[in-house]
């Protein structure tokens, strides 16, 4: 039963956490995927992660999401996860100045080591701290704006806006798979008898060429 | 004190573990301690809990020489640490003070900042003494290797463990060593292209490859080939994968293991990097025991990783060390014979 529903899924997106070290990206993750926060977790050493099948726009998707440890040091082991990401989600902390404006330094990172056409989305985590804020909401939406990131501030502890997210950036990562998939499937069509025909005439040009070669 | 989670009671083996009388048989009547008489019975069957944080004292279980006098080490000791911490205390007030910090403290070897609101942050997040912060200030002042996530790890077992401050302290410096040093594990020394651990990655692969080759292809068909899913498992010592009592059974099997004498013979290698290195490699290897019987459902890298972050907590590391004593003679027997 378990391997049964284990393969009821259309599609198998790879999603990273990334962002500095104690933004909330486990309690985000164990939230979406276990419905569970932990207010001591331990930090992350090196990687972790687990899934979801969700619904998007009708197909079974699963989401698969890694979650990497933030601290600087485990940097180099962590990008090697990035390979084979579709999207990353990048966490600050909205009490935290400082790992908002990590957030470029994080976006460097994706784009030396993640795939080129990742899907890339923002979270300002920890909103119920509203009291405790450094990082306004605009100063979030115009960062993203201007790197042409998705946005949205979360609460892995109330729950806020985490199915949201996920359900933002699956989407969106949809929508470019599909569009990709239907595209390749339209070339292939369009492409296959033509290049059949080419290959042969190649072949008989050549073969022509040889034996008119030998004959002389 | 002896705060530590029970322990189930068929836990210690008479005969294997070392009990209390063995303890005491070990020091002669003038005080001196032969600890070679103890390391047997500890990497068989681990140190009986009454007598534990005696045995741990760094200036028995972790100096390399084997006769160590009884009380003089361990007064010096608790000088040390008091004097080492007063003068952190003038570098650094917040040593000491139970105040948590905020700012940056000290320069990485990298040459970036290190935060140590990390460091505080991730204390304050467990139910973790105040003297962990000293010390792992002090471990970075002493060190130019800064906070690394992971370090609090290690240094928690030795606060529930010993009653002195200073031997705690000593202990978790010895053990910090072992992790920091290149010519140890070198687990913790990072630079901006690499982390320590890779190169115990790395002989994990070599020691996979001789004793089963058939996994080591697995693993690299999958794109496992780095063995990077480890990572957590070697950089903390199997802290997380095993229960508390299983972390400190291991560890003791590894001290004792490593403190043998005859074991240096045993790999014909005279640099002590290579013993620690392959030793560790031998300790992990019960991993690889472990996940054998998985691999077949693991088609995928992300199984694998799966499959290791799901044993987190459930090892038994006594059949797991068993195994992996075994599979350490098959790798001598099989490294030898090409």
């Amino acid at each position: 039963m378990a391997h049964r529903v284990d393969h009821e899924y259309e599609y198998l997106f790879k999603i990273v956490l990334i962002g500095d070290s104690g933004v909330g990206k486990s309690n985000i993750l164990s939230r979406y995927t276990r419905n569970e926060f932990c207010l001591e977790s331990k930090s992350t050493i090196g990687v972790e992660f687990a899934t979801r099948t969700l619904q998007v726009e009708g197909k079974a998707v699963k989401a698969q999401i890694w979650d990497t440890a933030g601290q600087e040091r485990y940097r180099a082991i962590t990008s090697a996860y990035y390979r084979g990401a579709v999207g990353a989600i990048l966490v600050y902390d909205i009490t935290k100045r400082q790992t908002f404006d990590n957030v470029q330094r994080w976006l460097r990172e994706l784009r030396n080591h993640a795939d080129s056409n990742i899907v890339l989305m923002m979270a300002g985590n920890k909103s119920d701290l509203n009291h405790l804020r450094a990082v306004s909401e605009q100063d979030g939406q115009a960062l993203a704006e201007k790197e042409g990131l998705s946005f949205l501030e979360t609460s892995a502890l109330d729950a806020t806006n985490i199915q949201k997210a996920f359900q933002t950036i699956l989407t969106e990562v949809y929508h470019i798979v599909s569009k990709k998939a239907l595209a390749a499937q339209e070339a292939k069509a369009n492409a296959s008898i033509p290049g059949q025909g080419t290959t042969i005439n190649v072949a008989e040009t050549s073969g022509n060429t040889k034996k008119g070669c030998c004959s002389t | 004190m002896w705060g530590a989670p029970a322990e189930p009671a068929d836990y210690y083996e008479p005969g294997k573990t070392l009990s209390v009388r063995k303890w005491q048989a070990a020091f002669a009547p003038d005080g001196q301690l032969d600890i070679s008489k103890t390391l047997g019975r500890i990497h068989r069957g681990g140190i009986h809990p009454t007598i534990r944080g005696e045995v741990w004292v760094p200036s028995r279980l972790f100096r390399s020489s084997e006769y160590v006098r009884r009380k003089g080490a361990a007064t010096a000791g608790t000088k040390h640490y008091e004097k080492w911490k007063s003068v952190c205390h003038e570098i650094f007030p917040v040593v000491g003070s139970g105040q948590f910090i905020t700012a940056p403290v000290i320069t990485e070897d990298a040459g970036t900042t290190t935060n140590s609101t990390d460091m505080v942050k991730e204390l304050s997040n467990g139910p973790l003494d105040q003297r962990i912060i000293n010390w792992l200030l002090l471990h970075q002042i002493d060190r130019d290797v800064g906070y690394c996530q992971g370090m609090s790890d290690l240094a928690s077992p030795m606060i529930i463990l010993l009653e002195n401050e200073a031997d705690a302290f000593w202990c978790f410096e010895r053990m910090m060593r072992r992790l920091v040093y290149p010519t140890y594990r070198g687990n913790f020394r990072c630079t901006e292209s690499s982390v320590g651990v890779e190169s115990q990655l790395s002989h994990l692969a070599m020691v996979t490859q001789v004793i089963d080759p058939k996994l080591h292809q697995h693993l690299e068909k999958l794109g496992g080939g780095d063995y990077l899913f480890a990572v957590r498992m070697l950089m903390v010592l199997f802290r997380r994968e095993f229960s508390f009592c299983d972390s400190l059974y291991l560890w003791e099997m590894m001290w004792a293991l490593e403190y043998d004498p005859d074991l240096f013979y045993l790999y014909e290698e005279p640099s002590s990097s290579m013993n620690e290195s392959k030793m560790r490699s031998r300790s992990m290897r019960h991993y690889g025991k472990k996940e054998h019987p998985a691999t077949p459902r693991s088609s995928r890298l992300d199984d694998v990783v799966k499959i290791l972050n799901d044993i987190t907590g459930s090892l038994d590391a006594k059949k797991a060390c068993n195994e992996a004593i075994k599979l350490h003679k098959k790798y001598l027997k099989k490294a030898k014979m090409t």
